[in-house]
């Protein structure tokens, strides 16, 4: 908890807290990110389970190059929301589920990617349907973790404890 | 009309639903996934208006768009639940009248699309770009998706609105 309240009484975590068009700025730009980013894996798993027979695999998943350009955003932003308020984040469980769904999420698009965009894969055996399935699970989960982070915490800032 | 949404909102149960411990939270996880649909789909379909991502014919990325209409009436459904729960916390702040106003766009954008262009736009295949018309109107739907999702952070975010508010 001492690391956090450094953390927090930090410049650049203060300028991050307080100054409006900082924050709102993140948090705009990591809501923008995840709709590309998530909206994405949810056209390729629409189009793996079978919901959308006329859609070509190997084009859609062309789209996984801006998709990581949206991770890219993700990530960037996602580091000023915590490095803004540390302890929030850190200390709730739903934070490491929300990475750990995130992190597995992405270790399939990158496997979706490389098998229908790189290596212009036209088959969808069974296993890529079911993973469709987990990726579709996983990015419902990291939206919905994402949302239960600004309900869940306990602690908002570690500097109040010393 | 405030007290009509309250009233509509208490008597059908969904005032309790929405003040039950997860049922906000769970409202707002269902209206952004609905945003993610409505991106993954228009917007998607929209990016290759615009000419991005050629290799793939139109028609094909077309089959995508009633998930994204499946999304639209996620957010409709829970938008609903939110207004009619708080009212007085939706109605008269900017940053709603704004997302609405962008959605009003969007829509008349997609009448104008679906009467003057879309049938231009059908054959367009592999490779080829689509009427400048076409590109425009893309870039519009685009534009209004995304700033329908700033406003909808800014609803929370900044609270009252009467700091930021250019016309209150």
């Amino acid at each position: 908890m001492e690391t956090l309240a450094r953390l927090e009484e930090t410049t650049l975590s203060i300028w991050l807290r307080e100054s409006g068009p900082a924050f709102f700025g993140a948090l705009t730009l990591h809501s923008l990110a995840m709709g590309f980013v998530v909206g994405i894996n949810i056209a390729v798993a629409l189009k793996l389970i079978g919901f959308v027979p006329r859609l070509e695999i190997t084009a859609v998943a062309r789209f996984f190059t801006f998709h990581w350009y949206g991770v890219a955003f993700i990530f960037i932003s996602g580091i000023a929301l915590l490095l803004a308020y540390p302890a929030k984040a850190l200390t709730n469980p739903v934070f490491y589920f929300k990475l750990c769904a995130l992190s597995i999420g992405l270790l399939i698009s990158r496997h979706f990617q490389n098998k229908f965009a790189i290596q212009r894969k036209n088959t969808i055996d069974r296993r890529s349907i079911g993973l469709a399935y987990l990726c579709l699970a996983l990015w419902i989960a990291v939206v919905t973790t994402g949302r239960f982070l600004a309900y869940t915490h306990t602690t908002l800032l570690a500097s109040r404890f010393y | 009309m405030i007290e009509a949404l309250l009233n509509f909102s208490q008597s059908t149960g969904i005032y309790s639903l929405m003040n039950s411990p997860w049922g906000w939270p769970l409202a707002e996880s269902i209206h952004f996934f609905g945003l993610c649909l409505l991106i993954g789909t228009v917007g998607l379909f929209d990016l290759r208006m615009m000419g991005f991502v050629r290799e793939i014919p139109l028609a094909q990325l077309h089959a995508l768009i009633p998930f994204g209409v499946l999304g639209y009436l996620l957010n409709v459904t829970t938008g609903t639940l939110f207004l009619s729960t708080a009212p007085d916390q939706y109605l008269y702040n900017p940053a709603v009248q704004s997302k609405f106003f962008f959605m009003l766009i969007a829509g008349i954008n997609m009448l104008l699309f679906y009467g003057t262009t879309a049938a231009a736009v059908e054959s367009v295949g592999v490779k080829n770009h689509t009427l400048l018309r076409a590109k425009i109107m893309a870039g519009i739907s685009l534009a209004c998706w995304c700033a329908v999702i700033i406003c909808g952070r800014l609803i929370t975010y900044y609270r009252p609105p009467y700091h930021w508010c250019l016309w209150c």
